[in-house]
């Protein structure tokens, strides 16, 4: 999601990180002009020169390169010390595979430090090459607009020679941190396959441990010493990036290890979500007493206000738009948010932080409001995942005063213990007071209650809260231009992305541009006479376009004939699935949604319909699509009406989504025939 | 010597010379600038209407003195909307030791004038550090920014000491700039060794040029006013030449004001550096015999040396090597022609000296030609910045007419140069110092994408046939460069792509043959099996078929009305289309669409579609024969693809047999 509703909780270690790698990609050019000479390199070690011989599984064309043998070794030393040690050898097995001798090591700095990092390649011909820490580079992410203003995530770079079809390249590190949390994820299943993969965990005295698996079938731990494990898989199968997947997480392979000292979880850890909401608890703690200035603010804020509804609708709309969002995030402070007080005299803050404002003011009026941690994708975080530090955002749940029944308020709902819950994102300026937008929708997120927290899945909206609703009269020349009018309302998502683009505008006359993109995607020659913006700034009312516009030589003569377009603007069908490769992962759509259709063409003078395609009617259950074409005299009236229902269509459904998406885009060619009045 | 480039260059000699200059830091000691009621009362600018935020005032003062160098930058933006409170987050960069960020003050002015002070809670932000670089950043926000206020700051740049960096005045910027003020004092050098600074300004109309002041520092100033935000746009010429702005060039020779004298100089000297790397007659001699035989035409000699030429190994397309592989394989920059054809690998560059040498020794007259590369910067002699000439080409005089060769690009068909070496200045070189040329710039019929295709149309409206897609000249060259270091697997994808990129519609295809990747004689030629499913639609008992089968990348061109800047394009091209549709046994072809023929002079579109006993023939061209057109012309090259567009979208009615196109 592109806008600014989504804040990054600090970076473990060994994490793919790919904000990161992009953003390192962008000063990737200028550093490599600055690697400095390194010295005459070294044989590589035995355990990377033991994987030459090693006999690989035959891998498809495709394959950019596989994972002979990673090795993590965790020590925990004790709750504050932490040590790992990592071994990683690839073989490069195509060009596109060369890019994993350039390597990134993430790390949050001060809390962890890289203390040793080397690098090796066995060319298939040749002298072994070796790099070593002074040969590394660190990088940081620069700022760009919408990230972290500051954050502390950095990373060790590493240019590994040779790192060519054939070669063998392997690199070793070893971090020690002070865990912000006393867990750790063993991420096994990558972009590239991996033959044989290993994770040992070494624990003080006493200490225990809980392991769950992810998107992979449970593998016991063979004992490697006192209080010492190693888990072990082999022959994974890689992912291949597909469009609208399931996000990473939700699909990777992996082992979430927490740890806990003799006596159950320290403050830094815990075994469940009701300890992690507890842990997160703690770090609210005494972050939402309201100051003077705030108490001041709310008088103002709700002074005229007279439902509690408004009350909340005043301080959501001042949470929204007078708190910038700025994300300085440092240590814990990607966790834990700044002071209320702090946050409102500075008018700024990040996801955490207005949800903290928030709260706060809430409670001033005397309405009580929680934490939800959740991550900004649907299907990273689900019933399955154990409690473990997967979040990237923060919004509120707010517990809506008793007799409450406001429609406006769709994205509530019903706590067995608190009640009627309202989910509220302060950072999501565009989303009015009531809804939340899509991907947060059936997703699930941790709710931090003064008790602990439990893990709730939010609601989803209805369709008909996301939606396109065009209404178009129009007028056939007989010279087949086509001129009329088209008033344009859009409702959740569908209108926050149309706000978020003129927002952005910088001039003026670039207002029009969304129309004209819009009208560009359907007719192949236009000119606006005229438009405007319904409700661009009012977030609760629906957005709308309204314009008018002519199309040349939009009625097609064909000897006596004139060809018509019925569908004349927006489009529905995309092409995502058509690819030749098999659907490997679920297809993931943002949000439920509605759209319709209904233009009328005033068919010329002169003639009259000899031909009209006929309707459709597709119905996938996952979603449907529905159009028709009639005549009444002279007019030649199209409606269509297009809906996502489910959130996801699993992979054996894929060729019917295929499928849906062709019968669409027939639909949207179609033509009406008209013919000389007889 | 020229001195101008990004980073530092370090004089070591000149300590005892800056003892003399002044050594005074000036910072800005008066603080913030009084605040007016009309920038606190401003709620838009009419000159940029809609702006989130316009610069109200910005300061740029460096001085140059080379021991306390340093640059005071001040900025006032007025926030007003709630969009440009985004500019209260700054990052201000700067090399560590290199230009430090000293003196950093900053403020918010709310809309009624009262203050919120900033905690000066700046965070150093270490973006790169390598061995002997840290390239830092210093982050900052601004408190209580709210549309309707103002926020402001300033801060130095400390440069090192006995350094000279770059000096340029970028007058435009991402935002209206309603007033701005620069100043320079430039370094002077010593008595021994002084250095002159000249300055190439490219102003907004009624900007003012800086004028050297005749303090003792002979300050350089220059005010300006109401610059307009720059605004990124397709197809546009590099930002370089767009952008409001003035470049500064050090030199420790004297002035040389009279260009033609300037450019002489260089020309000796480039002439001279070509000639000693070049004039291996003998070698060349030598080897030009082994390539060419005496009975062959010149066309010929001249094509088998460039052949043969581009047949060396080209180190400047390879991938780039770590040090540790560059060390290990010991290749060293050869020191003549002699040597590169011994080795049998050079850059470039070098390879066209090679060729310069070849021909000559073949008995052509040729001239080695620095031009210059259109990619990032249009050359003007006038600004006398040799760095700008920074490509090499061969001309050579074949049957009294010049010919350029460029065997350094590789892929680059005979005859050809790549495009940013098209249509540019560049100086030819002799022993007097030169002749100003300008290079060829190739025709649209040069380079060329041709699809002919072979369909049968199904009774259900499918589209199944076979596809040969043909690049020539620089659309050939692109595609095999940009592919250079890819595999057979990853080259048959982005073929693959390339033509569903084509095609508006759902389409499976695949490619059935190997194309020559390697070649810069032949054009690139992939053929394909290809099915567009439902592309026929039916309407009753007609069967509608859009004629624009290949109109995709027209689509979305030039959307809208409004355009700043004129149009570029890296060369002309052409797109030929040749299509045969067989029909069902049944069907009948009820009408076709009339012809197009839309010659715009500059830009072309033909369209026909005709029958063929049973089949259908369509035939379509798309030629774009310009490299620049001023924004004034932008409508109408607009209306041309519109009318492409509205081309492409005519149907064919046909009359299916006893079925009906499904849909």
């Amino acid at each position: 999601m592109k806008s600014k509703s989504s804040c990054n909780q600090g970076l473990p270690a060994r994490e793919t990180s790919r904000t990161l790698t992009l953003a390192c990609a962008m000063v990737f050019v200028c550093l490599m002009a600055y690697v400095p000479l390194a010295q005459a390199g070294g044989d590589a070690p035995l355990w990377m020169h033991s994987l030459t011989s090693a006999p690989l599984p035959a891998y498809d064309e495709k394959t950019n390169a596989v994972i002979l043998y990673s090795d993590i070794d965790v020590t925990v030393l004790s709750v504050s010390r932490v040590r790992t040690h990592v071994r990683m050898a690839y073989k490069i097995l195509r060009p596109d595979g060369r890019r994993r001798g350039e390597v990134f090591i993430p790390f949050n700095s001060p809390a962890q430090k890289v203390t040793s990092l080397h690098g090796w390649s066995i060319p298939a011909q040749g002298k072994d090459y070796e790099v070593k820490d002074k040969d590394a580079s660190e990088l940081a992410i620069p700022h760009v607009e919408g990230s972290d203003l500051i954050n502390d995530v950095r990373a060790k770079f590493l240019n590994i020679p040779a790192s060519n079809p054939g070669s063998i390249i392997g690199y070793e590190y070893e971090i020690e941190e002070q865990p912000l949390v006393l867990q750790d994820a063993w991420t096994f299943q990558e972009s590239d396959p991996v033959r044989e993969s290993h994770y040992s965990l070494q624990l003080p005295a006493s200490w225990e441990f809980k392991a769950t698996w992810l998107n992979h079938a449970e593998v016991k731990p063979t004992s490697s010493g006192v209080n010492s494990w190693q888990w072990s898989v082999n022959d994974v199968k890689e992912i291949r990036e597909e469009r609208e997947m399931p996000p990473f997480d939700g699909v990777a392979g992996r082992l979430i290890v927490s740890f806990f000292p003799p006596g159950g979880p320290a403050l830094n850890g815990f075994s469940d979500w009701n300890g992690m909401g507890k842990w997160y608890s703690n770090l609210v703690s005494g972050r939402m007493e309201a100051s003077p200035q705030m108490r001041q603010e709310v008088a103002t804020l709700t002074g005229t206000k007279n439902t509690s509804l408004e009350k909340m609708q005043a301080m959501a709309n001042f949470v929204q738009h007078n708190i910038r969002y700025v994300a300085i995030e440092l240590g814990i402070g990607g966790w834990q948010p700044h002071a209320a007080p702090e946050v409102f005299s500075h008018r700024y803050g990040d996801c955490k932080d207005k949800a903290t404002l928030m709260r706060s003011m809430l409670r001033e009026i005397g309405v009580d409001s929680y934490h939800v941690a959740i991550y900004t994708e649907r299907g990273a975080i689900t019933p399955e995942t154990p409690a473990h530090h997967g979040f990237n955002h923060v919004i509120t749940a707010i517990k809506l005063p008793d007799g409450l029944n406001d429609p406006s308020l769709v994205a509530v709902i019903q706590h067995p213990k608190l009640g009627k819950l309202l989910f509220f994102d302060p950072t999501d300026e565009l989303t009015p007071f009531g809804q939340i937008r899509g991907p947060l929708q059936a997703n699930y997120g941790l709710l931090v209650t003064p008790g602990g927290g439990e893990l709730i899945e939010l609601p989803q909206q209805a369709s008909s809260m996301n939606s396109i609703s065009r209404t178009a009269r129009l007028t056939l020349n007989a010279d087949g231009t086509l001129k009329g009018e088209v008033k344009e309302t859009r409702l959740g998502d569908r209108a926050a992305t149309e706000r978020e683009r003129l927002r952005t505008v910088t001039k003026d006359t670039d207002r029009i541009k969304p129309i004209e993109e819009l009208l560009a995607g359907s007719l192949a020659s236009f000119r606006i006479t005229g438009a405007s913006v319904i409700n661009q700034a009012k977030t609760d009312l629906p957005f709308g376009f309204n314009y008018a516009f002519e199309s040349p030589n939009y009625g097609k003569n064909a000897g006596s004939l004139m060809l018509v377009r019925p569908r004349v603007v927006g489009n529905e069908a995309v092409g995502l699935l058509e690819t030749k490769e098999p659907r490997q992962f679920p297809i993931e759509f943002e949000g439920p949604g509605r759209d319709t259709d209904t233009f009328e063409i005033t068919i010329p003078p002169g003639y009259v319909v000899d031909d009209i395609p006929p309707p459709v009617d597709a119905d996938y259950g996952f979603a449907s699509y529905h159009s028709k074409t009639v005549v009444t005299g002279n007019v030649v009236g199209y409606t269509r009406t297009f809906e996502v229902k489910e959130l996801s269509v699993p992979v054996n459904k894929a060729d019917d989504l295929k499928m849906f998406y062709r019968i669409i885009a027939t639909d949207e060619r179609n033509t009406v025939v008209l013919k000389p009045s007889p | 010597m020229l001195l101008r480039r990004v980073g530092f260059v370090c004089f070591s000699a000149l300590y005892t010379v800056l003892a003399f200059t002044s050594l005074t830091v000036v910072s800005h000691a008066e603080g913030f600038r009084p605040v007016s009621p009309e920038e606190l009362k401003m709620t838009s600018e009419t000159l940029a209407p809609g702006a989130p935020a316009i610069i109200l005032y910005r300061q740029v003062d460096r001085d140059d003195n080379g021991l306390t160098s340093h640059e005071e930058n001040y900025i006032r933006i007025k926030i007003l909307t709630e969009e440009g409170r985004k500019y209260a987050d700054v990052e201000i960069p700067f090399v560590k030791g290199g230009n430090d960020v000293v003196h950093l003050h900053a403020r918010t002015i709310r809309p009624d004038g009262s203050i919120a002070e900033f905690d000066g809670n700046v965070f150093e932000k270490q973006i790169v550090k390598a061995r002997g670089l840290k390239y830092m950043a210093k982050t900052f926000t601004l408190p209580d920014v709210q549309a309707g206020g103002i926020i402001e700051y300033f801060y130095t740049y400390d440069f090192k000491e006995y350094s000279l960096y770059e000096s340029n005045w970028i007058l435009s910027q991402e935002l209206f700039t309603k007033s701005a003020s620069f100043s320079l004092k430039p370094y002077k050098g010593s008595l021994e060794n002084p250095f002159t600074v000249r300055w190439t300004p490219r102003l907004p109309t009624g900007t003012q040029p800086p004028k050297e002041g005749s303090d003792r520092d002979h300050t350089i100033r220059m005010e300006a006013q109401n610059i307009a935000a720059f605004q990124v746009e397709d197809f546009m010429p590099p930002e370089n030449e767009l952008k409001a702005r003035v470049d500064f060039v050090y030199s420790t020779e004297a002035f040389e004001p009279d260009a033609d004298k300037y450019w002489k100089k260089v020309g000796k000297k480039l002439n001279g550096q070509v000639e000693a790397f070049v004039s291996k007659k003998q070698a060349m001699d030598s080897a030009v015999g082994q390539i060419i035989s005496a009975n062959d035409s010149q066309e010929v000699k001249l094509h088998k040396i460039y052949d043969r030429v581009q047949q060396f190994r080209n180190t400047s397309y390879e991938i780039q090597k770590t040090e540790q592989e560059a060390k290990r394989e010991k290749e060293k920059e050869p020191a003549n022609v002699e040597e590169v054809w011994k080795r049998g690998y050079a850059s470039g560059n070098n390879l066209d000296w090679l060729f310069l040498g070849l021909v000559r020794a073949a008995g052509f007259e040729a001239y080695a030609v620095y031009v210059s590369d259109r990619r990032n910067y249009f050359f003007n002699a006038k600004t006398m910045d040799r760095n700008k000439l920074d490509a090499s080409v061969v001309l050579v005089k074949v049957n009294g007419k010049d010919a350029y060769f460029d065997p350094g690009a590789a892929f680059t068909p005979f005859g050809l140069l790549e495009w940013p070496e098209t249509g540019v200045p560049g100086l030819r070189l002799d022993k007097d110092g030169g002749t100003w040329i300008r290079s060829a710039l190739p025709l649209s019929s040069d380079s060329q994408i041709l699809r002919k295709a072979n369909l049968q149309l199904s009774q259900n409206g499918d589209l199944e046939g076979t596809l040969a897609v043909t690049f020539t000249g620089l659309e050939a060259m692109s595609r095999r460069v940009e592919q250079l270091h890819s595999d057979d697997i990853e080259k048959k994808k982005f073929l693959e792509e390339q033509v569903k990129e084509y095609i508006p519609a759902a389409v499976e295809l695949d490619l059935t043959n190997q194309p020559d990747w390697k070649s810069s004689s032949q054009p690139l030629v992939a053929e394909f099996k290809v099915k567009i499913p439902g592309w026929v639609s039916g309407a009753g008992h007609h069967a509608l078929m859009p004629v624009g089968i290949f109109s995709a990348p027209e689509k979305h061109i030039f959307e809208h009305a409004n355009r700043i800047h004129p149009l570029y394009f890296q060369y002309p091209f052409e797109k030929l289309d040749d299509v045969t549709i067989d029909l069902p046994l049944g069907w009948q072809i009820q009408t076709v669409p009339p012809p197009q023929d839309n010659d715009g002079h500059v830009v072309l579109y033909k369209l026909a579609v005709e029958k063929q006993g049973g089949a259908l023939h369509l035939s379509r061209k798309l030629t774009v024969d310009l490299v620049m057109l001023e924004s004034k012309y932008y409508p109408a090259l607009r209306n041309f693809f519109q009318v492409v567009r509205s081309g492409d979208e005519e149907q064919i009615v046909l009359q299916p047999g006893t079925a009906s196109a499904r849909n």
